[in-house]
């Protein structure tokens, strides 16, 4: 059998790819923790060029570790129009040198994210959240419950995205357009799949 | 054993189904009728989904709306949309899910998981996003996420509707073929005909409960 279509969307969201270099095979408490440190080393000191240039390159390389170097393409790609956002307002009332650090920051914070989530289940990704969370049981924080609702949003953001595909396409047969006629039709199609959702965990045996 | 008695359900005010009694001890039960004929009110009796509001509903001894958990261990629940069945991000996750809080070891887990994925032929999508698979894999999928858990009882209601017709065969072979007791809710008078027995509803009361041959034929004389 052959894997069906799957929708643009989830193609770039960035989970798991089997593999086995080191970075699939280290635990995933490591992974997280090292992307702490590459993000705080990225954006707390003042702009540096050394050290952006050296953690861009650390990234880059683990990219290429990991032969996920397509990925990076792909992700660098998906992101232009939120770069050249990020980007054009800093270059007005900033000197250049300036915007392209602080533009290269969110750059490697991001693909140093998805170099995570690329190489980890997200089962693995969410008990490594359960242990983090733990201290703040006496809040009254339920960690599993927590990691619970991440991986059903992660489940649920392509469904919805193909659902909203679908009320565009309804919408471009009938040659009409409007926010409403949009906006109204995939709203009640996400609450009746909300509902749906809550049978199957009851169904499942999650008690809550 | 699937024993109701007696059962009225009410929403609103409305009735959705009344006076239904049956005691259920065939291996592969279909029921059908026509929509709104309270057939997924019935299914959903059987899980706890749904409560009487008048009369008993008993699964081996087990009230479902107050044993929910004795019931739900021995009751698997598949639904029409897999959509809105599959929780996890990805296959093997989904899967596992079901096997969550069981106090099963890690590797236990995963063996059951690659168990019933290799059954069903998944074995090879197991990291893959489940958003990924085709609508008969999506309905495979949620397949096996309920029977990793090995449940008594199968309740589908209608799992065939959204499939096309290659799946629709495919995904009932394999629920006629299950070692389950297998209730069924379904448009599919092919694969109603195919069980040991047949419970026929109109307008929420039980019309017919026998042969399903008897059953499909009054459905398609008086009801359609
Ligand atoms: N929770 C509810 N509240 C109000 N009405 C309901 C509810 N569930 C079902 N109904 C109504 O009960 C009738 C039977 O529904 P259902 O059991 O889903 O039938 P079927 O599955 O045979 O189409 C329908 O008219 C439906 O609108
Ligand atoms: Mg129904």
């Amino acid at each position: 059998m052959k894997a069906g279509r799957g929708g643009r969307l989830s193609r770039l969201t960035g989970l798991y790819v089997p593999g086995r270099s080191i970075l699939h095979r280290a635990p995933a408490s490591v992974k997280v923790v090292g992307l702490l440190c590459v993000t705080l080393a990225a954006s707390v000191p003042p702009p540096n060029w050394w050290l952006l240039c050296s953690l861009g390159g650390l990234v880059l390389g683990m990219f290429l570790v990991t032969r996920l170097a397509g990925r990076l393409v792909i992700q660098l790609w998906a992101m232009r129009w939120m770069l050249v956002v990020v980007l054009i307002p800093q270059l007005v009332f900033l000197a250049w040198p300036v915007a392209v650090a602080t533009t290269g920051r969110i750059v490697i914070a991001i693909t140093a994210a998805s170099l995570v989530t690329l190489t980890t289940r997200t089962s693995e990704l969410l008990s490594v959240f359960e242990r983090a969370l733990m201290p703040l049981r006496w809040m009254g924080v339920n960690p599993v419950r927590v990691s619970l609702v991440l991986a059903m949003t992660i489940r649920t953001v392509p469904v919805i995205a193909d659902r909203a595909e679908q009320v565009r396409e309804a919408q471009q047969a009938r040659g009409r357009y409007s926010l409403r006629a949009f906006v109204v039709p995939l709203l009640v199609g996400s609450i009746r799949h909300a509902d749906e959702l809550a049978d199957a965990l009851a169904a499942r045996g999650v008690e809550d | 054993m699937i024993d109701i008695r007696s059962v009225s359900v009410e929403r609103d005010g409305k009735p959705i189904l009344a006076e239904v009694t049956a005691q259920l001890d065939q291996r592969r039960i279909a029921v059908i009728g026509a929509n709104g004929s309270g057939k997924s009110t019935f299914a959903r009796l059987l899980n706890g989904l749904a409560s009487p509001t008048v009369g008993t509903v008993t699964i081996d001894g087990f009230d479902p709306s107050r044993q929910a958990r004795e019931v739900r261990a021995r009751v698997g629940f598949v639904f029409t949309n897999p959509d809105a069945q599959i929780v996890m991000p990805t296959v093997g996750e989904d899967v596992a899910f079901s096997l969550r809080g069981k106090g099963l070891t890690r590797s236990e887990i995963n063996a059951r998981t690659s168990e019933v994925l290799h059954e069903y032929g998944l074995a090879d999508f197991v990291d893959l996003p489940a958003h990924d698979l085709s609508g008969g894999q999506k309905q495979l999928l949620a397949l096996c996420s309920v029977l990793v858990a090995r449940p008594s009882i199968l309740v589908a209601d209608e799992p065939t509707t959204l499939l096309d017709a290659r799946n629709t065969r495919l995904v009932a072979d394999i629920l006629m073929d299950l070692p389950q007791q297998l209730v069924v809710v379904t448009h599919d008078l092919a694969l109603a005909a195919r069980c040991d027995v047949a419970l026929l509803f109109d307008g929420g009361r039980l019309l017919q409960h026998g042969d399903p041959a008897a059953a499909i034929d009054r459905y398609e004389r008086e009801l359609v």
